[in-house]
């Protein structure tokens, strides 16, 4: 579905204002694309079948986000010969002829839009128009006429020096995919016309910033041909079109991407558990749990529209095979949704295997990294490190008559210079005890009963549920949300200067009854979306501007 | 593998769990079986294999040495070769007609006095076998027949070897075990045992060698009905025992060939672990030599054969004349008393008529109970 399509006929949800008086916008960022972005911007423009790999190094968690690491990265040689490696396979995949044996399609016939007349020589007007296309979609913006122009030669070079029309056009497509332009997203500001002596991102920077945001792509030719129009810079407009993001599938990728990074899932990539200790801990399991959970939250957030809150207390969520073995639960093949019962203690987002098993050592449960998790990633508060020299002997060698959990924690609590910030984190991760290392239910550890009293900041909780209320009910689950989506959605780490708008969001988030879809549109209407400061770049040369951006930061 | 120590010798076993564990028996009355839900609990299997009693070099049981098969007979009754027609067509021919010709080479039986199995008839005979734990009066002459075959010996001969890892790989020989009115897996004096054909794969544990408790398994019972079978059982000291039935045990040969076998008065006795995780036992009755030996002869080609020193056509002879059961109207018995060993791991079972279970899981007992 095109960005513009029937957007006049659905009907625009009011956009709150949330942008006080005295908010100068946020700060314009040159971050390096995700692989996911990347991944989804070549299967938008060329398909869904093609491999792209991921040549990408992983991006620094900066303010509870890898994505506001992205504002902060840059791209080492060894990641270049990757990325290169990367964009000859894609740029082979696009122009490839196919082979009925190899059951490869011929994708040029479809993604190259003309024939040229002899394969083996040259045609500047169809490289050209392949060029103009393929380049706005992946630069994000038109690329100037004599850019376009300095391709096609090349283009006609490559094709003259192979005696191949589409190995030459291969050869640009390849560049085009490593270009820093592409890989490095530039906020280009202009001066903002409505509010003298400001400064705004210019039309193409906002569709990015709006796609990225929303969908984790880059724009589409319905949101670029918006951008050209203008229509973004048009309150009434672009709530259209933002309407109509939040009504697409794309959607889903969108939230998806964010809670992927809000809770930390890049961890699944490395987590390993003791097949000894947790046998039924398979890969299946470990990929299987990190769905469930982004299924939980789709279907609660976006399907259902629910109340963000009731994710910690909700007992509906998705099931497969693989892990209904640790759930210990009958299940049908695929996904099929889930209600747990209501004496389960599953209840809510803590009781899933994602949180419970990444919340622990490779065969025992932690209610330190459970508690660490619950206050860095859902309450945006920060845990201190621990000291460089800490024991760790008293837990890697408990005492025999340390049978739970809660008996070598303890530990911690006696020596003061633990005990500060096992305070903070233990508490509430205890109350998780009745879940091992691998999310898997227990009464009891070595013979003894186990003791799920705890507290949440100051709030006695016993047991999964009533922590989860606890939860629901903590005020910074709510705006630790807004922050750390706004923080996502602009591109970088929160500054000082944003805390106007995130105390403007919270208090209209609430308003809506705290529903994500709402949240999502008030961030993409407000003026402090678009509105930046301290610019680094102040002309709107799609040529220079992203390469001077990168330079600047 | 001290917890299968425990749990598999029934009333002593859930003593010593107790006391090793110190537990107080209320708290042992509360062990959590997530397996048993509404009183029902099903199994899958995961392991079978004949009944067949094995000393490590063969001696003892098989004092004449194994049997020779079809490279040995092919060289003996062609030493000088011949036609493809006069030579090998014979001899596969034999093998699907046996009767059609003589058969006069030595077949060696099993001559050992030990043998897995039960006693089927009640009595203790001359034929009979004592079971390793001194049970007397086994009745097991299919081993008795198919003992001194390197074929069948496990853990490599061939037969032995792929039908163990059929059991896992194969989606044919999905073989259900559902007890309904289950009060107790230590003591309940009547249950009820349905076998079923399931459909869906088995789940490895994560070093992928071991299946994993807690799978679930769908109801096959569109085109499998006739595996379906209801048997009267009873559970004591943790051991279920079903009351004789003909049934038809499925099973599937050589890359999932269905297949079954017939066997007649068949009972099921299973150890259960206190924890319903786990059951292993056997299954032991009478298997009719029609379809023991229409499995062999649809699906173990004499190039395998060849590897285990199995000749059919012997076979076929040794099968007859050791039947013991289920005679016809002429006197002449048609089936042999046998033993499969057999393991299970505790299976959710979906029935067809069920909507998804899952869904519905809020009118039934707690899996995960809620903390006391």
């Amino acid at each position: 579905m095109s960005c513009s399509e029937g957007a006049s006929e659905r009907k625009v949800a009011s956009a709150p204002a949330v942008t006080p008086a005295d908010y100068h916008g946020t700060v314009a960022h040159v971050r390096r694309i995700t692989p996911e972005q990347y991944q989804n911007t070549v299967h938008y423009i060329f398909g869904r079948d093609l491999e792209v790999g991921n040549p990408f190094a992983p991006l620094r968690r900066t303010d509870g986000l890898v994505a506001a690491g992205a504002a902060s990265a840059g791209v080492t040689t060894g990641e270049l010969q990757q990325l290169q490696r990367s964009a000859s396979s894609i740029a082979a995949q696009v122009v490839d002829k196919g082979n009925i044996e190899q059951k490869t399609p011929s994708r040029r016939d479809f993604l190259v839009p003309c024939k040229p007349a002899d394969p083996a020589v040259a045609d500047d007007a169809c490289a050209a128009k392949f060029i103009s296309q393929t380049s706005r979609l992946l630069y994000r913006r038109p690329l100037p006429d004599a850019r376009v122009t300095e391709l096609v030669a090349t283009a006609h070079k490559g094709t003259t020096d192979l005696k191949d029309f589409y190995a030459g056009l291969g050869t640009v497509l390849e560049g085009m995919l490593i270009d820093p332009k592409v890989l490095l997203i530039a906020d280009v500001v202009e001066p903002d016309p409505a509010h003298p002596g400001k400064q705004r991102l210019d039309a193409y920077s906002l569709a990015s910033r709006l796609s990225f945001f929303l969908w984790n792509a880059a724009p589409d030719d319905a949101l670029l041909k918006a951008a050209e129009k203008g229509d973004l810079f048009d309150a009434k407009k672009r709530a259209k079109i933002v309407e109509m993001m939040i009504a697409s599938p794309r959607l889903e990728d969108g939230v998806r991407a964010f809670f992927d990074d809000m809770f930390g899932f890049e961890d699944f990539a490395n987590l390993a558990k003791d097949p000894t200790a947790y046998p039924m801990m398979t890969g299946a399991v470990i990929k299987d749990a990190r769905e469930q959970t982004l299924r939980t939250i789709v279907e609660h957030l976006l399907v259902e529209k629910k109340d963000y809150r009731d994710l910690y207390t909700t007992r509906s969520t998705f099931m497969s095979p693989a892990l209904a073995t640790v759930y210990q639960v009958p299940t049908k093949p695929g996904w099929v949704p889930y209600e747990f019962p209501k004496d389960s203690p599953r209840v809510g987002l803590l009781t899933q295997i994602s949180f419970l098993a990444l919340g622990a050592h490779p065969a025992r449960s932690s209610p330190t990294y459970r508690g660490k998790a619950l206050r860095e990633k859902m309450l945006c508060q920060k845990v201190p490190a621990p000291p460089a020299n800490v024991d760790f002997s008293a837990l890697e060698n408990p005492a025999a008559s340390h049978r739970t959990q809660r008996d070598r924690v303890d530990f911690h609590l006696q020596n003061p210079v633990c005990a500060g910030c096992h305070k903070i984190t233990d508490p509430m991760g205890l109350v998780l005890e009745n879940f091992d290392g691998a999310g898997r239910f227990r009464t009891t550890e070595k013979g003894a009963v186990i003791d799920v009293t705890g507290t949440l900041d100051g709030k006695n909780v016993d047991g999964p549920a009533q922590l989860g209320q606890a939860m629901h009910d903590h005020p910074a689950l709510t705006s630790c949300l807004v922050r750390r989506l706004y923080s996502y959605g602009t591109g970088g780490p929160l500054t000082r200067g944003d805390n106007p708008a995130i105390e403007a969001l919270n208090k209209a988030f609430g308003e809506t009854g705290y529903r994500v879809p709402d949240l999502l549109r008030m961030i993409a209407n407000s003026d402090a979306f678009y509105e930046v400061i301290a610019t680094p770049v102040e002309q709107k040369s799609a040529d220079a501007g992203a390469a001077q951006s990168a330079a600047a930061h | 593998m001290k917890s299968m120590k425990v749990w598999s010798t029934g009333a002593a076993g859930a003593a010593m769990l107790l006391a090793s564990s110190a537990m107080t028996p209320s708290a042992a009355e509360t062990l959590n079986i997530p397996g048993l839900q509404n009183g029902t609990i099903g199994f899958v299997l995961t392991s079978s294999a004949w009944g067949l009693y094995q000393t490590p070099d063969g001696k003892a049981e098989c004092p004449e040495g194994f049997n020779e098969g079809p490279r040995e007979q092919f060289k003996a009754l062609y030493p000088n070769g011949g036609t493809v027609e006069g030579t090998q067509l014979e001899r596969e021919s034999a093998a699907r007609y046996p009767m059609d010709k003589e058969d006069n080479f030595a077949y060696r039986e099993v001559k050992g006095a030990v043998g897995i199995g039960m006693n089927l008839d009640g009595k203790v005979g001359a034929n009979d076998f004592t079971s390793p734990d001194g049970v007397k009066g086994v009745d097991n002459q299919l081993y008795r027949a198919i003992g001194c075959t390197r074929l069948f010996r496990g853990p490599d001969g061939t037969y032995a070897h792929f039908t163990e890892m059929w059991v896992r790989e194969m989606g044919f020989n999905r073989v259900l075990v559902e007890l309904t009115g289950v009060d107790s897996l230590e003591n309940d004096p009547q249950v009820d045992v349905t076998l079923y054909r399931g459909k869906d794969k088995l789940i490895t544990d994560a070093s992928g060698a071991n299946i994993i408790a807690g799978g679930s398994n769908r109801v096959e019972d569109r085109f499998s009905k006739r595996f379906t079978k209801t048997l009267k059982g009873k559970i004591e000291n943790g051991v279920l025992v079903t009351a004789p039935a003909d049934l038809d045990w499925v099973w599937s040969v050589f890359y999932d060939h269905p297949g079954y076998y017939g066997i007649k008065q068949a009972r099921l006795q299973l150890n259960l672990a206190p924890a319903g995780d786990r059951a292993e036992g056997m299954i032991a009755g009478y298997t009719t030599i029609d379809t023991f030996y229409q499995q062999l002869v649809r699906a173990w080609s004499t190039h395998h054969s060849s590897y285990g020193g199995l000749s059919q056509p012997s076979l076929f002879r040794a099968l007859h004349r050791l039947a013991d059961g289920i005679p016809d109207e002429k006197g002449a018995m048609t089936a042999l008393s046998s033993s499969i060993q057999v393991k299970f791991v505790q299976s959710f079972i979906e029935h067809p008529d069920a909507k998804v279970a899952a869904v519905e899981s809020t009118t039934k007992t707690t899996v995960e109970p809620a903390r006391r």
